[in-house]
């Protein structure tokens, strides 16, 4: 569009009083220009095809103290509790600055693997009381997978 | 259905829906194929729906690092999910909704970390450049480029209401109110009349600063 086309909308904008869907357009023509979705996220988006799974079942999201919890005043620091659940298997975490701490439930020795992304996942076990540690925090987005008898469990992807 | 705006088709020789919008008929065709293994339908769903991802994600007015966790923790979540969504054809408002929630689950965790901090200051224009923004450096295109950015910042300076609810409808193609009402919870029928009115706000605000 060049500038002569702009300028007689503009005049045909003030003559006809106001036209919302014509200042939406600017909007959305600024917006692309000066606050597009940068192009890393799209690919990051385009790979996370990979975590798609069928076979396993889903954990959901339970209990997250950041949500449930009622904040206790002045306290700083308090780690994440997360309550994940898919049937009868449970998997409790706590987030702190050192890492990850979690239980399986009922206790169960499990393989796990914290995945980070599409690319990325680091193999944990679960002791026979189903207890797992990790040495260093998420750095974003994660989810763990699970597997315990003849099962795969993944919790629901979640911000750290 | 949408009231009042324009339907898609009248903009689609404009540059900034090249390549990738997905026409919102064929979402559930999308999902459905994806489902079924289909990469490129992924390739295409994340394409034609990454930007109202990437908007309800902004009108929230998280911080860089902040938008980019939750915009990777929304489509992960997708993926995730992908074969069990029920309204496979509202993938949008489902996505929407995601993105809003952990949005909010954001601010909440940051109100509470730092009570005296506000997110809100930590927000700016994305770095990152694009082919459109280069072109708009150059000379010829200075004035037009003037316009855009005179534009973006008097929306910028709109009260929060208006902001989120117009951040969420420029993306690219325009989102269903449907979408809309899921990305920021409020009633679809309570959109047009919304819109209107921050539209309009934002023409008198570009009158008063002689603006476009």
């Amino acid at each position: 569009m060049n500038d002569d086309d702009m300028n007689d909308e503009l005049e045909e904008f003030d003559e006809d009083g106001f036209d919302g869907a014509l200042l939406e357009e600017e909007l959305r023509r600024a917006a692309a220009i000066l606050d597009p979705v940068p192009a890393e996220l799209s690919r990051i988006a385009v790979d996370a095809y990979v975590l798609h799974d069928l076979d396993a079942r889903i954990a959901e999201l339970t209990f997250d103290s950041v949500v449930d919890a009622i904040p206790v005043r002045g306290a700083t620091d308090v780690p994440r509790m997360l309550t994940f659940r898919a049937g009868e298997v449970t998997v409790d975490v706590e987030v702190t600055g050192q890492g990850l701490m979690g239980q399986v439930l009922p206790p169960q020795p499990a393989r796990i693997e914290v995945l980070s992304g599409p690319q990325s996942a680091a193999p944990l076990t679960a002791d026979a009381m189903g207890r797992f540690t990790t040495d260093a925090p998420p750095t974003g987005p994660f989810a763990l997978r699970l597997r315990t008898g003849g099962e795969v469990v993944v919790t629901e992807w979640l911000r750290a | 259905m949408r009231v009042g705006t324009a339907p898609s088709a009248a903009y689609d020789d404009l540059p900034y829906t090249r390549g990738g919008a997905v026409d919102r008929a064929d979402v559930g065709a999308l999902v459905q194929s994806a489902v079924d293994g289909d990469a490129a339908a992924w390739k295409a769903l994340v394409e034609g729906l990454s930007p109202l991802v990437w908007s309800v994600v902004r009108a929230h007015r998280l911080s860089d690092a902040d938008a980019h966790e939750v915009y990777q923790t929304v489509w992960f979540r997708f993926a995730q999910h992908l074969g069990r969504i029920r309204e496979p054809d509202k993938a949008g408002s489902w996505l929407a909704s995601t993105a809003r929630h952990e949005s909010l689950k954001v601010l909440k965790s940051l109100r509470r970390l730092t009570p005296t901090d506000d997110p809100q200051l930590l927000d700016r224009v994305s770095e990152d450049r694009t082919p459109e923004e280069s072109l708009l450096d150059s000379e010829e295109a200075a004035a037009q480029s003037e316009r855009v950015r005179r534009l973006w910042q008097e929306f910028e300076e709109l009260g929060d209401r208006c902001r989120q609810l117009l951040r969420v409808l420029m993306s690219t193609p325009p989102p269903s109110y449907q979408e809309v009402s899921a990305a920021l919870g409020i009633a679809v029928g309570s959109i047009g009349p919304l819109r209107q009115r921050c539209l309009r706000r934002l023409r008198a605000r570009l009158d008063a600063r002689g603006a476009l």
